[in-house]
């Protein structure tokens, strides 16, 4: 099985630690991970402002550097929804409609097609799971509340095998962050609200650490946290997952 | 016309190819949930009281019993004329109606899913009563409750009136600040007698 | 004023957004616990979507086989191109009938079509009667709810509306007393009405015959007591047959409001004895819409408002910041189809979390719409030089590893070593109330390329 890791271009610069966690996780669990080195972004950013056309060299660099890949992990549900959604604008190639298909986020891999739920971490928190929307009603690596089916989620299948990790109920389970790339900067009044919101939800619920599939919302989370000071921390899932006792 | 052939003729040119309708199982939908059950507990969530009588014959001592102050009352039901203090053949306008206590209709169709009652100008004198009426009693036959509203459509396939509706409990509105409040242009309250 | 501005000045008063918040999650919870109660709820909206879908793809033999049926039970039908012409048809009837006090029934296309003060600059009184919109009314403001006019009055606000226009005690906002001094205002009203307008929730081609949904009772009271009904409806209203109502109508209200059904679903299809009916069949640019493939799909709605309910934007920052008859989600990609200049802001009012479409009854791709509306208005509409120019820039940066990396290093640096104060400063939004993420020393990249050279 040869997987290429993709690391999104704001992790990749802002959250090293994340992709480390994410690198160092999938070693653990005997993957055979090649990082290739020419990547930057799925062009997500571009494409939600309204400027797909502008996106397409960077959808055509990405295709580049993992077509060759039997899987392609990442740790950002967002991203990997938007490659398998928005890849439609360029050329439909056997190479391009692969990577579209084998594009997984992180947990997703690891319960899917790893079929592993236990990864040998130890986390002693309480945790609340922000759970991001691409990941939730783009890639259902959960069920939503708005809809009547079986209740799943593969972040929790993972978490609920963490040592010692306690995991926090919330009054409302998958709201949006408010995050939302430029709608962050554009609508700023309303995705502070929707940000502080779901803070207080989870500090309400008595959480120490919120975690998330995605790093984008917990950047925006954690922007407001620190500023407010409040005693909360943001990890990445892939943060939690990676970490052991310490011997 | 001309507004006719111009939104007929764009909406053509516009369509998409022919999509089918959907096969539809109906038999998807059953949760062999108890009906007669189900349809007590909708009347009730919708606002609605529902009683058993024992027979048609009851069901007007039951509503004088349930409703002792009303003044004006009409049953749409045989042998109600010692019951009925207005006389329909006597309403002129509107004003005539409006002190209508109690009207009495007999239905023959309820829906177990939502706790509605089906009523047409089969039954109804008047279109206007069980809307403008204080309030509402429904006379209904154990036996004529469907579980879900497909079912009630295919029973409803056979009459052609000019006008029928489905009610379920009594008017209302949560209009002011999602404050649910019981009465608000009709019936103010609705009984289901089931016999 | 765009949706920014008007959100902006919405979360002015942050506990009031919090009222509206949650007054709207209420809604939207019921509406949970009453989904979670059919079996087989998901395959129900299959139903619904697959139904709306075939009837547009052949929607001009419905509405034809509509007129037909309706004129043989004794209605007339009149077709109007556009708002215009529907407010023309509207004051003909009523002028026909020397009508001069109206009740009106909840209508979206009236008020798409702004009948009202058309009507009202002709002499005509025109009454709402849902509580909710006759409250808007009395405070001269459009609906913000499509399904609650009034969500974003409080109790005392009514309370003090209703002293002044009808005279009411002061009760401290008790809304039992309220609104039974409404049903008193408005008995009146039905009663000395020479016409009743209602909209129609859904046209039965098979029949002719048409269903309004009332909770207050408000639509019959006025069809069933003036000489004159005229119900407004647009093209895309039409389904087939009276068995697909066992469809919709186990949709709409649990959607709505989370109630099974709403309290009154009537069917209106001849006019009683000595009265008239009129319907109104409007187009209004719906047929344009449905010559969008992206977007033809949001003639599906059947305006439930749960797509409201559920938005994390609309409910903190109000329907009238939408400025549009429709607000929320599915206004959102509505509006932009008739006006793509006024309206090319409210794509961008949604973070395209999704939770629109998967609520919609009818299953309408909501947030894929915005996502595609955002496409078309930064191609058509004048964007922001800045907004242009950084996307470009963007875009070439990310098709071009090496400068990526650079401009990445770049960026790293300031966020490490400026201080707090001029990272945060003006005209940096994000950093009003957010505070950036601390630099790193080294990218992802970095130490990755250094443990390959040190073999770990």
């Amino acid at each position: 099985m040869k997987v290429g890791l993709f690391i999104p271009c704001y992790i990749n610069q802002l959250y090293p630690q994340v992709g480390i966690a994410t690198l160092e996780l999938l070693e653990k669990l005997k993957v055979e991970v090649v990082y290739p080195s020419g990547q930057t972004c799925c062009g997500q950013p571009m494409a939600n402002s309204g400027y797909e056309n502008k996106s397409i060299g960077a959808c055509t660099n990405f295709v580049k550097n993992f077509k060759d890949f039997d899987y392609i992990v990442t740790p950002s549900g967002s991203c990997a929804y938007h490659v398998k959604k928005h890849f439609n604008i360029i050329e439909q190639t056997p190479e391009v409609l692969n990577v579209r298909k084998n594009i997984y986020e992180l947990c997703d891999f690891i319960v899917n097609v790893l079929k592993i739920k236990n990864v040998g971490a130890f986390f002693p928190h309480k945790v609340g799971v922000h759970n991001s929307c691409h990941g939730l009603r783009g890639l259902r690596l959960g069920s939503c509340s708005e809809m009547v089916v079986e209740k799943y989620s593969f972040i929790e299948t993972l978490l609920n095998e963490v040592e010692d990790v306690e995991l926090m109920p919330l009054n409302r389970n998958d709201e949006c962050c408010g995050f939302g790339g430029t709608f962050a900067i554009t609508e700023e009044a309303i995705s502070v609200k929707m940000g502080k919101d779901r803070i207080s939800d989870h500090l309400q619920s008595g959480v120490e650490v919120i975690t998330a599939t995605d790093t984008s919302c917990l950047m925006h989370l954690e922007g407001l946290i620190n500023r407010a000071g409040q005693p909360l921390k943001v990890r990445h899932i892939a943060e939690i997952l990676n970490s052991q006792k310490r011997t | 016309m001309a507004s006719k052939e111009d939104i007929l003729s764009k909406i053509k040119a516009n369509k998409p190819d022919f999509i089918e309708l959907p096969d539809m199982d109906f038999s998807v939908f059953d949760d062999r949930k108890p009906i007669l059950e189900e349809f007590i507990k909708k009347v009730e969530l919708a606002g609605g009281s529902i009683f058993e009588v024992v027979s048609i014959d009851d069901v007007l001592d039951k509503v004088s019993s349930l409703f002792p102050d009303a003044k004006q009352n009409y049953a749409a039901l045989n042998n109600s004329e010692h019951f009925n203090t207005l006389n329909l053949e006597n309403v002129k306008q509107a004003q005539d109606l409006e002190r209508l206590d109690v009207l009495v209709l007999e239905s023959d169709l309820g829906v177990a899913e939502n706790g509605a009652v089906w009523i047409d100008d089969k039954q109804l004198p008047l279109r206007v009563l069980p809307f403008i009426t204080k309030h509402l009693v429904f006379v209904l036959e154990k036996n004529k409750v469907v579980g879900f509203m497909h079912e009630a459509y295919q029973k409803l396939n056979l009459p052609e009136t000019g006008f029928g509706v489905f009610i379920s409990g009594p008017s209302k509105t949560a209009d002011i600040e999602q404050s649910l409040v019981l009465g608000a242009h009709g019936a103010l309250s609705l009984t289901v007698l089931l016999v | 004023m765009n949706h920014p501005k008007l959100a902006d000045l919405f979360n002015e008063d942050e506990k009031r957004v919090d009222w509206h918040d949650k007054a709207l999650w209420f809604v939207r919870h019921k509406r949970d616990l009453s989904v979670h109660q059919v079996q087989g709820w998901e395959t129900l909206r299959n139903y619904g979507r697959a139904i709306k879908a075939h009837t547009l793809s052949n929607l001009d033999a419905y509405l034809e086989e509509f007129e037909s049926n309706a004129l043989e039970n004794g209605v007339q039908v009149h077709w109007a191109v556009n708002a215009e012409e529907h407010n023309e048809i509207v004051h003909k009837i009523l002028d026909e009938h020397k009508a001069k006090k109206v009740v009106k029934s909840k209508s979206m296309l009236t008020e798409e079509c702004h009948l009202n003060p058309f009507l009202e600059s002709k002499g005509i009184e025109v009454i709402d009667t849902d509580l909710g919109e006759r409250i808007v009314q009395l405070a001269k403001e459009p609906p913000s709810h499509i399904v609650l006019p009034a969500i974003h009055k409080d109790r005392h606000e009514v309370d003090a509306l209703f002293q002044e226009h009808l005279g009411t005690e002061p009760c401290d906002g008790n809304p039992q007393y309220l609104t039974n001094e409404a049903r008193k205002h408005l008995r009146e009203k039905f009663i000395e009405a020479d016409a009743a307008i209602t909209g129609v929730n859904f046209a039965i081609a098979e029949t002719g015959e048409f269903v309004v949904c009332t909770n207050e009772g408000n639509a019959d009271m006025g069809a069933h007591l003036a000489p004159v009904h005229i119900a407004c409806m647009g093209v895309e209203k039409i389904i087939p047959k009276r068995e697909h109502l066992g469809v919709f109508l186990r949709l709409l209200a649990r959607s709505a409001t989370g109630q099974p059904i709403t309290t009154y679903s009537s069917h209106f299809k001849k006019p009683r004895e000595g009265a008239k009916m009129h319907i109104v069949i409007v187009d209004n640019g719906r047929s344009e819409q449905l010559g969008r493939p992206d977007f033809r799909a949001s003639l599906h709605c059947i305006r439930c408002g749960a797509c409201m309910n559920t938005c994390p934007i609309y409910r903190r920052s109000g329907g009238h910041s939408y400025n549009a008859t429709i607000p929320g989600p599915i206004g959102s990609i509505l509006s932009p189809g008739k006006d793509l200049t006024k309206h090319s802001d409210l794509p961008f009012a949604s973070t395209l979390c999704g939770s629109c479409s998967d609520v919609c009854p009818v299953k309408i791709d909501i947030h894929t719409q915005l996502y595609k509306w955002r496409q078309i208005i930064t191609k058509e509409v004048k964007q922001p030089f800045v907004k242009k120019q950084s996307m470009k820039l963007m875009g070439k940066l990310f098709a071009n590893p090496k400068q990526f990396k650079i401009s990445g290093k770049i960026a790293r640096f300031a966020l490490k070593n400026l201080p707090k104060k001029i990272i945060n400063a003006k005209p940096n939004v994000w950093g009003k109330s957010r505070d950036l993420p601390t630099g790193q020393k080294k990218s992802f990249d970095d130490w990755y390329k250094n443990r390959q050279k040190h073999g770990e």
